[in-house]
C-alpha cells in the first residue's frame, strides 16, 4: 500500500468520524458516536499498517508520516475525553483538526521511501514517536479549548468547566510528553552516546516541556487568571510547534540537529 | 492579591520572583565576562562530589536551622517556581535560537559581538545558565524538604515521584558532566588500539583496547533518480522523486520520463575511453553498482539508452544524459547496517567478542563502546571502524532520576490535576 490509496481510507474514515460527531452533538448517548469513531480509526489505522508493512519499517520517519499518526491520535484523545469527561463537542473538535491533518497529506503527500537510517533502527524508535505523536495530539485539543475559551469568553456560561477539561488535558498530554521525551534520551543514550546533548529538536523539546510545566504550576494557585492561562497553553503549543517540524527551518539548527529526517 | 503592595513588601509574589530570578541570572553574567565558560572537565571528582555534597548540606541546614524563615517559605511557593521556570524558558529559547558552539571551539571561531561575551553560543557551560539550574534545583529542595513534613497520601507520591527523580537527574546530569569521557578510537581491520583521541583532538592511552576482526556495511539498494545538468539539484524540485531498485525488467516513472531497467551489475568495472563506456562485471573491492536503463518521453525522438552509476573510490559517476537539460543520475547507496566484529580487551584482563552496531553498543566494565563511523572516502569498503567510548560514572544517578520521572508521568496520567 502506498500513499496513492491513501485518500480512500481517509476518506471513509472521515465521514465516520463526523457522523459521529454530529450524533454526539444531538444525543446524550454515547454509544453510538463511540462506535462509529472506534470504526473510522480501524479504517484510518488499517492503512497506517498497510503502509507500515509495504515500507518495512515503522512509517514515524518523514512529517509526512508523523501527521499521518497525528490525525489518527487527535481522534482517539477526542474519543478519551468524550468518555471520561462526557464533553459531547470535543469529537466534532478533534475531527476538525484530523480532517486539517489529513488534508495536509493528500495534497502533499510523502514520498515511498524504504530508507531507515541506522540511528532509527531500535525498539524505541515506534514507542517514542507514537507516544510524542499521542501526546502532541492532546495538546493539539487542549489548543482548541483555549483558543475557543479566549474567542468565547463572554459568552460562555460555565468558565471553570472549561478550564477544568484544559487541566485534565495537560494532564495527559505533560504526562506523554515526559514519557516520550525521557525514552528519547534513554535512546539517545545507546545511539550517541549521551543522554542529552542540547541539539536543536532536543533543546525545543525541552522548552516545550517547560512551557506545560509552567501552565501546571500557574494552575495550582486560586489566584490564576483563566485568560492568562489559556494565553499560556496557546504559547506552550507554539514551541511544540517548532520543536516538532520548526527545527527544520531554524537556521540556528541548519545542518546541525541529528534529528532532521526528513527527504531531501 | 493585594495591589497595593509595594515590591519587597510581603508577602511576596511573582515580581520578586522575576527580580530574583533576573538577579541570579544577572550575577552569572557578571562572572561570565571575566571567567569565560566552565569547562566541565575543572570540575570532575573530587570537585563535583563536593560541591554536591555542599549543595545539599546547605540546603538542609536552611530548612532545619532556619524554621519558617520567610525567604525559605517563598522559595518553597509556586510564587518563586513560576518566574523561574519562565526565566530558564526564555534562555532555553535563546539556546535554541542561537548556533552553539563546542567548548574546544577557539573564541576567534564565535561571532564577535556581545552576546558571544555574555557566552550565548556557548549556553550550556555558560555561568549564567549553570547558575539558573541551581536556583531551580534549590526551589525544588526546599518544596521537596517542605513537602516531608506534611501527611502522607497517594496523591503526594506523585509528587514525590516528580520532583525528586528531576531534582536527582539534573543535579546529576550536571555534576556528572564533570567526570563525563568520550573519546573516538580508529581501528584499522586486523590491529589492535589502544590510543584514542578526546573532543580537542589529545591523544591519550586508555584502559580498554580494541581489536577489528571484520567491518562489514549494508547497503540499501540503489535509486535512480533525473537531475537538472546544471544544478544537479534532482526533479521535480519542489517533491523530489527517486526509484529504489527492485528488479530487471520493471518500469518506473521519474520527472515524465519513462524509465526502464534492463540491466544490473552490483559489482561492476567502469572503462572508459574517448568514445565508449564499458561496463563489466568486476567482483573485487572497489567495485562501483551499475544500472543499464532505457528512457523515453514524449518529446525525444528514439529511447536513450545507457549505463548508470554512482561510482565508488576507484571509478567516477556515471550519468545519462537524456536531453540538453536533464539526466537520470544514481545518488549515494544509503547504509542499511555497520557492523564491527570485536575483541574487547581491558587492563583489569577482561576479553568479551562482539559485534558492535549502532544501536547496539558494547558495555565493557565502566566504558561503553559505540559504533560511532568508518572511512568515509572508502564507503563500503572500509577497512577502518571507528568507535567512540564513552565513561560516565553519573549514569546510574541520572537514570534513577530519569526512572523516578518515568514513574511520577504515569501518577500525572491516573491522578490528574488537584482539585
Ligand atoms: C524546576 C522544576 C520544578 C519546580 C521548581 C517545581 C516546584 C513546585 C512547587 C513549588 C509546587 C507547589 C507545591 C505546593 O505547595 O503544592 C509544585 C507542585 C507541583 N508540581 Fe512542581 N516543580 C518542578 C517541576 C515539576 C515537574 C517536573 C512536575 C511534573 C512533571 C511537576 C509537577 C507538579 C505538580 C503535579 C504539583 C502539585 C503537587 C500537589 O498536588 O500538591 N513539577 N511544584
Amino acid at each position: 500500500m502506498t500513499w496513492d490509496h491513501f485518500i480512500y481510507f481517509a476518506l471513509p474514515a472521515v465521514l465516520l468520524w463526523i457522523a459521529a460527531s454530529a450524533l454526539a452533538l444531538q444525543s446524550p448517548k454515547k454509544l453510538l458516536p463511540t462506535l462509529l469513531t472506534i470504526l473510522g480509526l480501524g479504517v484510518f489505522f488499517s492503512f497506517i499498517i498497510g503502509l507500515w508493512i509495504s515500507l518495512e519499517r515503522p512509517p514515524l520517519r518523514t512529517m509526512g508520516e508523523t501527521r499521518l499518526w497525528y490525525s489518527f491520535f487527535l481522534p482517539v484523545a477526542g474519543l478519551i475525553t468524550y468518555q471520561r469527561w462526557k464533553y459531547r463537542w470535543i469529537l466534532s473538535f478533534s475531527t476538525i483538526l484530523s480532517a486539517v491533518f489529513i488534508a495536509v497529506n493528500i495534497v502533499k503527500p510523502d514520498i515511498h521511501n524504504k530508507v531507515l537510517m541506522p540511528a532509527l533502527q531500535s525498539p524505541w524508535f515506534a514507542p517514542h514517536v507514537i507516544i510524542y505523536m499521542f501526546s502532541y495530539a492532546i495538546l493539539g485539543a487542549v489548543t482548541l479549548i483555549a483558543l475557543y475559551y479566549l474567542v468565547r469568553e463572554k459568552k460562555i456560561p460555565d468558565k471553570e468547566r472549561i478550564m477544568d477539561m484544559a487541566d485534565n488535558l495537560v494532564y495527559v498530554g505533560i504526562a506523554f510528553i515526559t514519557m516520550g521525551m525521557l525514552m528519547g534520551a534513554i535512546w539517545a543514550k545507546e545511539a550517541w552516546g549521551h543522554y542529552w546533548s542540547w541539539d536543536p529538536k532536543e533543546t525545543w523539546a525541552a522548552a516545550t516541556w517547560l512551557g506545560y510545566l509552567i501552565y501546571i504550576h500557574y494552575r495550582l494557585r486560586k489566584t490564576s487568571k483563566n485568560k492568562i492561562s489559556a494565553i499560556m497553553l496557546i504559547c506552550a503549543f507554539v514551541l511544540l510547534q517548532v520543536c516538532w517540524y520548526g527545527v527544520n527551518y531554524l537556521p540556528s539548527a541548519q545542518g546541525r540537529s541529528v534529528h532532521t529526517y526528513s527527504v531531501r | 492579591m493585594n495591589n497595593s503592595r509595594k515590591i519587597w513588601e510581603k508577602p511576596w509574589d511573582y515580581t520578586e520572583g522575576f527580580i530574583v530570578a533576573g538577579g541570579i541570572a544577572l550575577a552569572g553574567t557578571l562572572l561570565q565576562f571575566p571567567l569565560g565558560n566552565i569547562n566541565p572537565v575543572d570540575f570532575g571528582s573530587p570537585v563535583n562530589i563536593i560541591i554536591g555534597a555542599l549543595f545539599v548540606a546547605g540546603l538542609l541546614c536552611c530548612h532545619f536551622l532556619l524554621k519558617g524563615n520567610y525567604i525559605v517559605g517563598w522559595l518553597s511557593s509556586v510564587r518563586s517556581t513560576l518566574p523561574a521556570l519562565l526565566v530558564m524558558l526564555l534562555f532555553i529559547v535563546i539556546l535554541g535560537l542561537t548556533p552553539q558552539f563546542t567548548i574546544y571551539e577557539p573564541q576567534e571561531h564565535l561571532p564577535g559581538n556581545i552576546f558571544s561575551r555574555m557566552g550565548w553560543y556557548r549556553m550550556t557551560t555558560s555561568w549564567t545558565f549553570v547558575f539558573l539550574c541551581f536556583y531551580m534545583l534549590t526551589i525544588l529542595g526546599f518544596t521537596l524538604l517542605k513537602k516531608a513534613r506534611k501527611l502522607q497520601s497517594w496523591r503526594r507520591l506523585g509528587f514525590y515521584l516528580n520532583h525528586l527523580g528531576l531534582f536527582i537527574a539534573l543535579l546529576g546530569g550536571l555534576l556528572g558532566s564533570g567526570d563525563l569521557q568520550r573519546f573516538t578510537m580508529t581501528v584499522a581491520e586486523g590491529n589492535t588500539e589502544w590510543r584514542a583521541q578526546d573532543a580537542s583532538g589529545n591523544i591519550r592511552e586508555l584502559p580498554v583496547a580494541i581489536e577489528l576482526d571484520t567491518f562489514k556495511i549494508e547497503e540499501y539498494p540503489p535509486k535512480l533518480v533525473v537531475i537538472d545538468n546544471r544544478t544537479g539539484k534532482i526533479l521535480p524540485e519542489n517533491r523530489p522523486e527517486s526509484y529504489m531498485f527492485e528488479a530487471i525488467g520493471k518500469t518506473t516513472q521519474l520527472n515524465g520520463n519513462t524509465i526502464e531497467l534492463l540491466e544490473y551489475i552490483p559489482q561492476a568495472a567502469i572503462v572508459r575511453d574517448s568514445v565508449f563506456t564499458n561496463v563489466v562485471p568486476m567482483p573485487m573491492d572497489g567495485a562501483a553498482t551499475a544500472l543499464k536503463v532505457r528512457v523515453t518521453n514524449p518529446s525525444l525522438k528514439e529511447p536513450v539508452e545507457g549505463w548508470v552509476s554512482n561510482g565508488s573510490y576507484m571509478f567516477p559517476y556515471q550519468v545519462l544524459y537524456i536531453d540538453e537539460a536533464t539526466s537520470v543520475a544514481m545518488p549515494v547507496q544509503e547504509v542499511k547496517k555497520y557492523t564491527s566484529q570485536v575483541t574487547v580487551f581491558t587492563k583489569a584482563g577482561h576479553t568479551e567478542k562482539a559485534g558492535i552496531e549502532v544501536n547496539k553498543p558494547l558495555s565493557m566494565e565502566d566504558w561503553i563502546i559505540y559504533q560511532y563511523s568508518y572511512d568515509e572516502s572508502m564507503g563500503k569498503y572500509s577497512k577502518t571502524s571507528v568507535f567512540e567510548l564513552v565513561r560516565d560514572p553519573w549514569l546510574k544517578v541520572v537514570y534513577t532520576g530519569i526512572f523516578m520521572l518515568l514513574a511520577g508521568a504515569l501518577f500525572l496520567f491516573i491522578a490528574g490535576p488537584r482539585k
